[in-house]
């Protein structure tokens, strides 16, 4: 029985690569599988080489596997590209155009099938489109999904945007291409996927998860600038937003976007922007701004590869540091960093929270891999979604002090809040440093207590932020930290080792600042061997947990500094290269 | 009406003479003028000497970075459009470092009032060229003239489909106070930009200068702010630096077009969760 599977799409830029990965990944979930999809794509629009890959497995999975089962190739050059990834029994379906010679050797124990697509679509239907769908069609045969889950899909797409006829002929293709495949392949070239229900759960992008914490959390104000990868929450937010009374702004740079949430907060909403790498660069001004005047705001910044523009459409966890560490002067900050696409919607509504509640920028720092991509996730519980305004006040409890002091010195250091426009209320937020009415002030002492007053904030926070969570065997010699997108590889990872006869343990960071220094130092102590995987050059997370665990034991770097994510295999190997 | 000194918080402390006098004294008329409650204005402002003016106006306010007074005020503007939202900036905020910013709010037509004092250059820190320092002009960082060829803001803001465009004279306070009065009215955004001396730094600019080189618009036959060419043909006459509303037109101002209900402030949101229509959303991820 299969068990786990992955099929990859691959073409040009402009084949309908993604939308051919989009609707697979939505078939296969609808069977009841959990799933995890990647692309790889190049930063342009059309004619680079893209491919598209759905992984499905009956077990959860949060990441990519190792191999491809099924290639679906667009293109004789894709074949001969991702022939070294497949799995020994693996099947390619190709488009019929061009010649590809595989060398024997790489083609060994795979079936080679065309299917005509592009012919089949302009002879049958009409039109090259069509090929997607018939492509569709053609997998659904070969593991043997209900042709009606299909249909379903395709009626969704299109019925209300485009009409029952397009609809009916986009059947028509996917049951050609179903046909075809019956008539072209064998029966023991099948991978037949048994069907499971498919109950409560969802298939989401971390990005969308991001917006759709938002949205719950109650951000009505989002500001941006266009970035890859992080602007599908925005593209995703900007459809209901409105609908809940909030606006979405897009803005004419990232320093516009960070200072604009921060008036926003400043009036009353509920603010967020989001970014990744350059933009994130431009983010530090403001977000010392933030930090000094003490205006809550969340800050989502999807990691892609740097540095400088670097690679726009790869994946990478190089920007931890700048958030921890970065911007001018000292303040507080929360860096806050999601594993799944759960954690995405959880963290988020968090974040709003413990943004209000300590009246600091909170980032939300995920990757690529985590916010492009499709992961199936058991539906999100909104009875659990709670909003905190922590200090902020009410207009009738505002008329009732009789000296408000927006930045008074309290014991845990936060202030109460009002907003413009109420009466009584009337104050500075500045950005020099200041008197507990916002105004300007020099005095060397006032300036020794303000700077305690911001700094205690988040020394009692440990209690509200989400602590690191232990996976795996419960005592074990060997033990991995990472953050992020990252997860699933190590799991599996974890799992393989086992299957070695090797136990691990793996601690996921969900804070990542405040460090979690008391579990963090506990786990290095369990553990004999440690292992740091991230997906950086330098060792970024390696850096913090020895800047902070101090004495700190030996710990070593599983690092990736490629264009794709890790697979489990690139941990297993150096975890067994080290016992050797 | 109200008076005007309900608007002091606290007695200036720029250079004696300095034109922000006249700006600070204009500002309070404008808002007596319109009676506006100091809850309900807020007054955003960049770096520089003018930045001190949230000490001394009685109003929220909000002293955030230097250059990006802008977006800031928009935000507010855009959570609470009951708000009176005046920005107020220097030339170096509003020309140089924060120059995409103006342009940008200024095209989207946020209903803020913007006001920009131009004292020709970089005045808190000691006096260095800005964008709009006369070309050949000895400064503390041009010790051999400034090689660069000056700009002036009302001219970029009327390219960029700008709806209320004015310039008024720190040495004016009345008219300045009106045309500030009128900023606010507009519903949309007003730029005014204030030729304002520096007394300490800038010693070719100086009140008599001006007095000397400005031209009322007001004064001129047949002068009308609504007539684009007119206004265009001012702004470059060569001689002559045309005070007074420059221009004005009617567009839609970016709240009203982006916010689902101008009466339904973002600010005053409930913000309860809706578990029945977001599980509706949720639906679309099945």
């Amino acid at each position: 029985m299969i068990k786990d599977l992955a099929v990859m799409i691959a073409g040009r830029a402009g084949d309908g690569v993604l939308f051919t990965g989009n609707v697979l990944a939505r078939l296969l979930k609808r069977h009841g599988w959990e799933i995890v999809t990647s692309r790889d794509f190049p930063s342009n629009i059309r004619g680079e080489a893209t491919c598209y890959t759905v992984r499905a497995s009956l077990d959860k999975i949060y990441g990519q596997g190792d191999r491809v089962n099924i290639l679906l190739a667009f293109d004789c050059e894709a074949i001969l590209a991702h022939l070294p990834e497949m799995a020994e029994n693996g099947i390619v379906f190709c488009d019929g155009q061009g010649v590809a010679a595989p060398s024997p050797e790489q083609a060994r124990g795979k079936t080679f099938h065309r299917l005509f697509l592009r012919t089949l679509a302009r002879e049958q239907f009409g039109q090259e489109i069509y090929k997607n769908v018939i492509a569709l069609g053609a997998l659904s045969y070969v593991l043997d999904l209900d042709p009606l889950l299909l249909d379903g899909i395709i009626s969704e797409m299109f019925l209300k945007r485009k009409g029952e006829e397009v609809v009916h002929k986009n059947i028509q293709a996917a049951r050609s291409g179903y046909e075809k495949a019956r008539e072209i392949t064998a029966e023991k070239e099948r991978h037949p996927l048994t069907r499971r229900p498919d109950e409560n759960r969802i298939l989401i992008s971390g990005d969308e998860a991001i917006g759709f914490g938002a949205l719950a959390a109650g951000c009505r104000y989002f500001a941006a600038y266009p970035i890859c990868p992080a602007s599908e929450i925005w593209q995703w937010l900007v459809h209901y937003l409105a609908d809940f009374g909030g606006a979405v702004v897009q803005t004419e740079d990232e320093l516009a976007s960070l200072n604009m949430a921060l008036g926003a907060s400043f009036a009353g909403a509920r603010a967020m922007t989001s970014t990744s790498g350059p933009g994130a660069s431009l983010m530090m001004e403001a977000f010392s701004l933030a930090g000094m005047a003490e205006i809550p705001v969340v800050i989502a910044h999807v990691q892609r590869l740097g540095p400088s523009t670097g690679m726009p459409t790869k994946t990478q966890q190089g920007d931890v540091l700048q958030w921890i560490f970065g911007s001018h002067g000292e303040f507080p900050r929360i860096v806050l960093a999601p594993g799944t696409v759960g954690e995405c919607f959880d963290l988020t509504v968090g974040a709003f929270n413990l943004a209000e509640k300590y009246q600091c920028p909170v980032i939300i720092l995920t990757e690529l891999d985590m916010g492009q991509d499709y992961r199936t996730s058991r539906a999100f519980d909104f009875s659990q979604v709670r909003i905190d305004r922590g200090k902020l006040l009410t207009p009738e409890v505002l008329q009732n002090i009789p000296d408000f002091k927006r930045y008074a010195i309290t014991d845990d250091g936060i202030s109460p809040r009002a907003l413009p426009s109420w009466k009584n209320g009337v104050h500075l937020v500045e950005s020099l440093e200041h008197d507990e009415k916002g105004y300007r002030d020099e005095d060397p002492l006032n300036r020794r207590r303000m700077m305690e007053k911001r700094m205690r904030k988040l020394d009692p926070a440990a209690a509200d932020l989400f602590p690191p969570k232990t996976w795996g065997c419960q005592k074990a010699e060997v033990g991995f930290i990472g953050f992020g997108s990252t997860l699933g590889a190590i799991l599996e990872a974890v799992d393989e080792l086992r299957a070695k006869n090797i136990a691990s343990r793996f601690l996921q960071l969900r804070t990542l600042w405040p460090f979690p220094a008391a579990e963090v130092r506990e786990f290095l102590a369990e553990s004999r061997e440690l292992f740091v995987v991230e997906h950086n050059f330098t060792g970024e997370l390696a850096t913090l947990i020895r800047s902070q665990v101090s004495p700190c034991s030996e710990i070593k770097s599983i690092l990736n500094y490629s264009t794709r994510p890790f697979t489990p295999r690139d941990i297993v190997e150096p975890v067994l290269r080290s016992r050797r | 009406m109200k008076n005007k000194e309900f608007y002091h918080r606290l007695d200036p402390t720029w250079c004696k003479g300095c034109g922000l006098f006249g700006v600070f004294d204009a500002l309070k008329r404008a808002a007596a003028a319109l009676a506006i409650e100091p809850e309900d204005l807020v007054i955003v402002t960049g770096i520089g000497c003018h930045g001190r003016l949230n000490n001394y106006f009685q109003g929220y306010g909000f002293h955030g970075l230097h250059g990006r007074a802008m977006p800031v005020a928009a935000g507010i503007k855009l959570v609470n459009p009951r708000l009176q939202v005046v920005a107020v900036s220097g030339d170096g905020d509003a020309y140089s470092i924060g120059l995409g910013h103006f342009i940008h709010t200024l095209r989207k037509n946020v209903g803020l009032t913007y006001v920009v004092v131009d004292n020709r250059l970089f005045a808190l820190t000691q006096g260095q060229a800005s964008p709009t320092t006369d070309f050949g002009m000895v400064t503390l960082s041009t010790p051999f003239g400034s090689k660069d060829f000056p700009i002036d803001g009302p001219s970029l803001a009327l390219a960029a489909g700008g709806t209320f465009i004015a310039r008024g004279f720190s040495g004016e306070v009345a008219q300045l106070a009106s045309l500030i009065e009128q900023g606010m009215r507009h519903d949309g955004f007003a730029l005014i930009d204030i030729l304002s001396p520096c007394v300490t730094h800038n010693k070719v600019n100086t009140y008599d200068w001006y007095r000397k080189h400005i031209s009322h618009v007001e004064d001129l036959p047949g002068y009308s702010p609504r007539d684009k060419a007119r206004a265009w043909e001012v702004l470059t006459h060569p001689e002559k630096i045309a005070v007074g509303l420059i221009y004005e037109e009617a567009k839609p101002s970016f709240e009203s077009l982006v916010l689902p209900d101008r009466e339904k402030p973002i600010a005053s949101l409930d913000l309860e969760v809706d578990g029945p229509r977001l599980r509706k959303i949720m639906d679309g991820f099945r």
